[in-house]
């Protein structure tokens, strides 16, 4: 259940959080309906280990808390409906109808065709489950959302205004260039306390459509990056650790992508003495909501992160 | 394909060419010539950037010869009126010693060394760029800069203005746009001129306040405006300063992030 990547949103760290589990369960995750292209809403962050009786999902807890971190889930199906599959269905159909007509569909009949296939191949269509997580940290006024995808990390803030009334997220707006301080901490400027550089960057020349250089596995403070950095390219990705417990690959973007826990703060999950799969999966989001937080609150300043609250 | 279908098809790509024009004191002007699909009707501008002969997809050359002839008299009234690009900024290596930022000019310091970075203090404004950096690599981190103090101010405004509305921007980009100071799309995506940060600090909240309205009125009604003028009443005086210095604002950021020959 460790996020894999961390699409961030800040919000007024003043909002109340008392009755999201109210509304949060007015927006379920619903079943696709047949005739249905896909369907979004929350479920369980445990997943099944979160429902007790799988029969009777209406008690289910649709987040879970911990101090100032809030754990949701946003499901989803999606029908899986190939186009090219229904574009070869239509022109066997039309085919069909211009050898018994001896005349070319128009647009419009053509049109009244495709719906009326998508219709009779929706039902059978296979539906693909998914799931989104979230982490909302109250302290520092900030969500979290497991995806490199802005739009799918968008389309999860939107649910969670959907179900909020009122959501005043906003992207992460950094108020120096990331590029500048992403290059100054591999050109030997002093990284913030507790990050380390790691093995991975992308560097990038100026000039829109200009030279890119992908390094892995590669000492980023050597000769050879350096002779880059005289060039003037600039570093558009940066490999970082967290004091040994985190590692992952910051983009300009702001996007945290390749997160991964490591042996420092795995090692405090193994000394817990937790039996259940829920239990389990309680400790790990108390330790991860914990490390998140840290990163952030070692990125903000460094970063210049703007604050929601006026 | 039957020949009509190929008469019916539009032609969507914008063509660009020059038609010299002599202007009443039998001086040659060469003058843009864009067809652009979307364009209405007949249109002759002048800017910063010079003049500019934009043609609907039906009007003939000819007639937009006849157009550009008849109205020689008012383009040489508007360009001298432009009077070119003598006080506009440049941005020169090791030589330009200040730079516009918030409606003052900053003074510049150049320095050398392993990478690039520029940084604003109490003395003014730092570049420092590696021997080998290029112009674009100039000018891309002047962009950069200007973006992130651009970020800086939005950050600071923007947490006054968000409660009432019905929600945040989806996203906020800064681009360097041709007319517009700033827009909002349907998905919530906010645009800001990056231009609006070299000019005064008034000015480009009032944009702000003005985009951030239209996620209550997605118009320009009586309605949008009472919601300006409830969070911002001085928007007029702004909307004076843009008249009056607007076209320069543009021409000068537009001067700083070109590279030179272009």
């Amino acid at each position: 259940m460790f996020f894999r990547n961390l699409t961030l949103f800040r919000f007024p760290a003043s909002l109340d959080f008392n009755a999201l589990d109210d509304q949060l369960s007015q927006l379920p995750l619903k079943p696709v309906g047949a005739l249905e292209v896909s369907s979004r809403g929350f479920v369980s962050p445990f997943g099944r280990a979160g429902v007790a009786d799988p029969e009777d999902a209406q008690d289910v807890a649709l987040s879970h808390r911990i101090g100032d971190s809030i754990w949701i889930t946003v499901g989803g199906e999606d029908r899986l409906l190939p186009s090219a599959v229904v574009n070869d269905l239509l022109g066997k159909k039309l085919a069909e109808i211009e050898r018994r007509e001896g005349r070319k569909p128009g647009g419009r009949t053509r049109k009244r065709i495709k719906e009326d296939l998508v219709h009779e191949l929706l039902p059978r269509a296979f539906v693909r489950p998914s799931r989104t997580d979230a982490l909302l940290d109250l302290e520092h006024g900030f969500i979290a959302v497991d995806s490199s995808s802005r739009k799918s990390a968008e389309s999860v803030v939107s649910e969670l205004r959907g179900a909020m009334g009122s959501f005043p997220a906003m992207p992460l707006n950094a108020e120096v260039a990331p590029r500048s301080i992403l290059t100054g901490w591999i050109a030997g400027e002093p990284l913030p306390e507790g990050l380390a550089l790691g093995e991975e960057c992308e560097l990038r020349d100026a000039m829109d459509g200009g030279a890119v250089v992908k390094c892995q596995n590669q000492e980023l403070q050597g000769e050879e990056i350096g002779k880059h950095l005289e060039s003037g390219k600039q570093v558009t990705r940066l490999a970082l650790t967290l004091d040994d417990h985190l590692s992952f690959v910051l983009g300009e973007d702001l996007v945290i992508r390749k997160l991964k826990f490591l042996d420092g703060a795995i090692d405090q999950l193994e000394n817990t003495d937790n039996q259940d799969l829920r239990a389990e999966l309680d400790a790990r989001f108390a330790l991860m909501s914990g490390e998140v937080r840290r990163l952030f609150a070692v990125l903000e300043p460094a970063l210049k992160l703007s604050k929601s609250d006026a | 394909m039957p020949l009509r279908r190929l008469r019916l098809l539009p032609t969507h790509a914008i063509e660009r060419d020059t038609v010299t024009v002599l202007l009443p004191d039998r001086q040659p002007l060469q003058v843009q010539r864009v067809r652009d699909p979307r364009a209405r009707r007949i249109k002759l501008s002048v800017d910063e950037r010079g003049a500019r002969l934009t043609l609907p997809l039906g009007a003939s050359l000819v007639s937009g010869e006849r157009f550009l002839h008849q109205h020689r008299t008012w383009l040489a009234t508007q360009l001298a009126h432009y009077g070119g690009n003598a006080d506009l900024p440049t941005l020169v290596r090791g030589e330009t010693a200040s730079l516009p930022l918030r409606g003052v000019e900053l003074s510049l310091h150049w320095h050398q060394a392993r990478f690039t970075l520029i940084w604003l203090d109490q003395d003014g404004v730092h570049i420092q760029l590696p021997a080998r950096a290029t112009d674009a690599t100039l000018r891309r981190a002047l962009r950069e800069f200007y973006e992130g103090q651009a970020r800086a101010d939005i950050g600071a405004w923007m947490p006054r203005y968000l409660p009432g509305l019905p929600r945040a921007p989806a996203r906020v980009r800064l681009k360097v746009m041709s007319s517009q100071w700033g827009s909002l799309s349907p998905d919530g995506s906010l645009a800001l001129d990056l231009s609006l940060v070299l000019g005064q600090p008034r000015a480009f909240e009032y944009v702000l306040v003005h985009e951030l309205c239209h996620l209550l009125q997605a118009n320009h009604s009586p309605a949008f405006w009472h919601e300006v003028e409830a969070r911002f009443p001085a928007w007029r005086e702004q909307r004076g300063y843009f008249n009056a210095h607007g076209r320069r604002l543009k021409a000068g950021l537009r001067a700083l992030l070109t590279p030179a020959g272009d």
